[in-house]
């Protein structure tokens, strides 16, 4: 038995994939069926979303036009089955808004929000390594300051911390643009905002696991071995602490996302956050259903990526799983 | 420890850097206009989805579009239609020809040459289904025919008189492109409209900016500009910043010269901020105001639509929420509306007069919680709001006015949504109370917000008369007020109009529809241009 299980370590990863891939894609199914519908019962008519909303009153030829050339005059299950089929192959279709076409526009909107998304995913990972290694296995008063600051991080709310950055780094001491600029300068508020929570969040997962680590033999024998505070900090602690960190990156990259609504906003950085705030807003239901899908995918695929570096890092997890 | 003496360093910095900013700041402007440099206005009104104001036609398209679009005609400060496009017109006695005179020595910046064709290729895109035009669309609703007699005249032939024709064809969703350019798809013209204006569409990055560059060529400045030829600054960018405080915070700082939709406390501490101006330019057309569903119960009942009104007290919370900001409108049409009629006496706040009103119309029971009720119903009334249309202050001022009417018994019941479900609410007859904005150049705006016809819904569902008020001698008056051109005679029926209206108590007037720019008091020379109070850049330079 135990032999069988280790000499197919190859074709268990592959169903492992596959059994996830095809989760993925019934996830994505259902979220562009849960979207179809909630977007077609919120009373009113999509129309006007295409007619530029407030006081339009247009003439019944265009009104008839508009219903063709968009298939809104076919019965709602003949049109979920077509809009089914086009999603299928990838058709994102027309905006109703933008007058576009909804994928190009979408995946530039994507770039801006990954840059966005990563970039504080990295900074959060940073500003928690450098939290929990400076203060945990130290005395009391460290320990407590640095979990109290962590608990305070992560329940901030990211739109009353961007109006408190933007006050105090733009209006009071105009060292940065209280709006996105291009170029690394306006990333720096819109990155701290989404960040700094997460921090928080990373740094209190991984205190509990440092703390566990810091108890292990091996530490022990390494300062027996006369390693120094931070050799065995970096070297022996810091792997184990990280591993619940990576398995709640993907979360975490989920929360981003959705934290990516408020600072894209707020900064006036365009992104999927936004394209999808003005898309509900006006129910323009091509742009909300790609939003919805490609972040979908992008959180499915992250997860995945996830649980891949979890098992590399600590080989233990994949026995768990093959259980 | 270094700590303190590293954060003390910036900290100098800044605060010799603000006196320094002090010193220069007490210099002489130059009194003289300077051209160049690219000045950056900040909108919080929606990205349009397309920069062409005919297609749809709202007004985020009416702001921008005021920068590279022009018009027939204009109207100056006094409220007086001027030429622009057009220099001359004339009215054929039976109302029903109208004879343009056009500017010959314009050019699109495309090139193509500014016409009687070029005209008529513009309202025959209005009237184009494919448009899917709605403002311009119903500007130009009763124009029939449109012949070009010469290259420079226009004679546009009417199914009815229309007076209001000239104010229609003041407005930015009305206004002039190159035929040239409405050729192309619809998605290009989109994205790139050729006008006649002083700045050019070159880029849009969408949620971003659109950049404007100056034309070089323009020579076709409203009759009321302040100088000829080239606007002098080189560049606009035009950028979107959705959230009302990065605005501010983002005009504070300096990256941006000139911001709308400014928001009462913004406004009200700017006042004391030596470098920032406020400019105040209430939209046309109708005035901010609630609307009282007279179509169905208990609206129905002019009693109880007058204990309403008389229950409510508006002004208190204008005063605080607002900042004295907004001034309280006691008319159903803006204030910049020379036809508009100001009738305070009849919205005087009188509670114990409103529950004797309710008594009379049978609601004279109160329930365990205080409200009214008649045969075990209670006195309940629906008000949806559009949370993307009303902004933070309104709602709280909507709060008050529910607080209010409840001490006469009045249960309001506000229901904060998205502009959709709004929309839905308003289609499907779901609501008691309602606040809409719309904006029209001219009285005329009346037709089309109480005129019973505006009470069958278009094919998309919406309805302008959200009043549902259907009075035949009220619809008589306005479509009367709609086909006489003298001015005289116009302003007498409008306000005979505007008495029914305000004396039925199907409204209940708030405030002018707010416009604020807050902008540096390096950007001079810039105005709202009068038609529907968009901002104008033309004569504007930067002296810094």
């Amino acid at each position: 038995m135990v032999e069988q299980l280790a000499s197919r370590p190859r074709t268990r990863s592959l169903g492992w994939i596959a059994r996830r891939v095809g989760g993925g894609v019934f996830v994505l199914w259902a979220v562009a069926t849960v979207i179809f519908f909630a977007l077609r019962l919120i009373p009113g008519d999509p129309v006007d979303a295409i007619l530029g909303g407030p006081g339009s009153q247009a003439s019944a030829e265009a009104l008839a036009q508009i219903r063709t050339d968009y298939g809104l005059d076919q019965p709602l299950i003949v049109q979920y089955f077509l809009a089914m089929g086009k999603l299928a192959v990838a058709d994102f279709g027309t905006s109703y808004a933008l007058k576009v076409a909804v994928a190009p526009y979408v995946l530039t909107q994507l770039w801006s929000t990954l840059v966005l998304t990563l970039a504080s995913l990295v900074v959060a990972w940073l500003g928690a390594l450098a939290l929990t290694l400076a203060t945990s296995g130290r005395d009391r008063v460290a320990r407590a300051l640095g979990s109290g600051l962590e608990l305070l991080a992560a329940a901030v709310p990211h739109f009353w911390l961007a109006s408190l950055l933007i006050i105090l780094l733009s209006s009071t001491l105009h060292w940065l643009p209280p709006i996105s600029v291009p170029g690394p300068l306006g990333l720096v508020l819109p990155v701290l905002t989404l960040a700094f929570p997460l921090t928080g969040f990373l740094g209190q997962v991984m205190r509990e696991s440092l703390a566990n680590a810091y108890e292990q033999p091996f530490v022990l024998s390494a300062r027996a071995r006369g390693e120094s505070e931070w050799g065995v900090r970096l070297r022996h602690v810091l792997r184990h602490a990280a591993l619940p960190g990576i398995s709640l990156s993907g979360w975490a990259f989920g929360s981003l996302l959705s934290g990516a609504v408020v600072v894209e906003t707020i900064f006036a950085r365009p992104g999927l956050g936004r394209t999808l705030l003005s898309a509900v807003t006006i129910r323009d239901i091509p742009v909300v259903t790609a939003v919805a899908l490609v972040s979908a995918l992008t959180f499915i695929l992250v997860t995945i990526a996830t649980d891949l570096i979890d098992r590399i890092v600590d080989p233990r997890v994949t026995e768990v799983a093959a259980r | 420890m270094n700590a303190p003496r590293i954060l003390f360093l910036p900290l100098s910095i800044v605060a010799s850097a603000a006196l320094l900013a002090g010193c220069t700041a007490t210099t002489e402007p130059a009194a003289e206009p300077v051209d160049g440099g690219t000045l950056v206005y900040a909108t919080g009104d929606a990205e349009p989805g397309c920069l062409d104001p005919h297609v749809g036609g709202n007004y985020p398209q009416g702001l921008i579009s005021t920068q590279y679009l022009e018009s027939l005609v204009s109207k100056n400060s006094d409220g007086e239609i001027i030429p622009w496009l057009a220099t001359d017109w004339t009215e054929s006695a039976d109302g029903l020809t109208w004879d343009f005179t056009l500017r010959d020595d314009v050019n699109f910046t495309d090139g193509t040459p500014f016409d009687a064709d070029a005209v008529k290729a513009n309202i025959e895109h209005l009237k184009d289904p494919e448009t899917a035009s709605s403002t311009g669309y119903l500007a130009v609703g009763k124009i029939d025919g449109i012949e070009a007699v010469a290259a420079n005249q226009v004679r546009f032939t009417l199914s009815a008189p229309d007076s209001a024709l000239l104010e229609s064809f003041s407005q930015p969703w009305v206004s002039i492109q190159s035929p040239t350019a409405l050729e192309r798809d619809q998605a290009t013209n989109c994205e790139s409209p050729v006008g006649t204006g002083p700045f050019i569409v070159t880029d849009w990055v969408k949620q971003q900016s659109v950049t404007l560059e100056r034309n070089q060529d323009y020579n076709s400045a409203p009759a009321d500009a302040e100088h000829t030829g080239a606007a002098r600054l080189d560049a606009i960018e035009w950028r979107f910043i959705p959230d009302a405080a990065t605005r501010y915070a983002a005009l504070q700082s300096g990256d941006v010269d000139v911001i709308d939709n400014a928001q009462p406390n913004n406004i009200s501490s700017a006042a004391d901020v030596a470098t920032i101006e406020e400019l105040d330019a209430p939209r046309p057309g109708a005035a901010n105001r609630i609307e009282l569903n007279s179509g169905k119960a208990p609206f129905d009942d002019i009693r109880v639509r007058e204990a309403f009104i008389r229950s409510v007290d508006v002004n208190p919370g204008i005063e605080s929420l607002f900042f004295g900001t907004a001034e309280r409108s006691y008319s159903v049409l803006s204030s910049v509306e020379p036809d508009g009629v100001s009738l305070p006496d009849v919205f005087t706040t009188d509670p114990e007069a409103a529950a004797a009103l309710l008594d009379e119309a049978g609601w004279d029971t109160i329930d365990s919680d205080g409200y009214r009720t008649k045969d075990g119903e209670r006195l309940s009334l629906t008000f949806p709001i559009s949370t993307n249309q009303s902004i933070p202050a309104e709602q709280s001022l909507f709060e008050q006015i529910q607080a209010s009417a409840k001490d006469v018994g009045f249960e309001v019941i506000l229901q904060p949504t998205d502009l959709s479900s709004w929309y839905g609410a308003l289609f499907t007859n779901e609501y008691n109370l309602v606040s809409a904005p719309y904006t029209k150049v001219g009285a005329d705006v009346l037709r089309i917000l109480y005129h019973s016809d505006s009470i069958i819904p278009a094919p998309s569902g919406y309805y302008a008369n959200l009043a549902q008020l259907s009075d035949p001698a009220l619809d008589e008056i306005l479509t009367t007020a709609s086909e006489v051109s003298d001015a005289a005679e116009r302003q007498e029926l409008y306000a005979e109009a505007q008495s029914i209206i305000v004396d039925g108590f199907y409204v209940l007037p708030l405030y002018d529809q707010q416009n604020h720019y807050l902008y540096s008091t390096s950007v001079e020379g810039f105005r709202a241009l009068p038609p529907v109070a968009a901002p104008t850049f033309y004569d504007a330079w930067l002296n810094n």
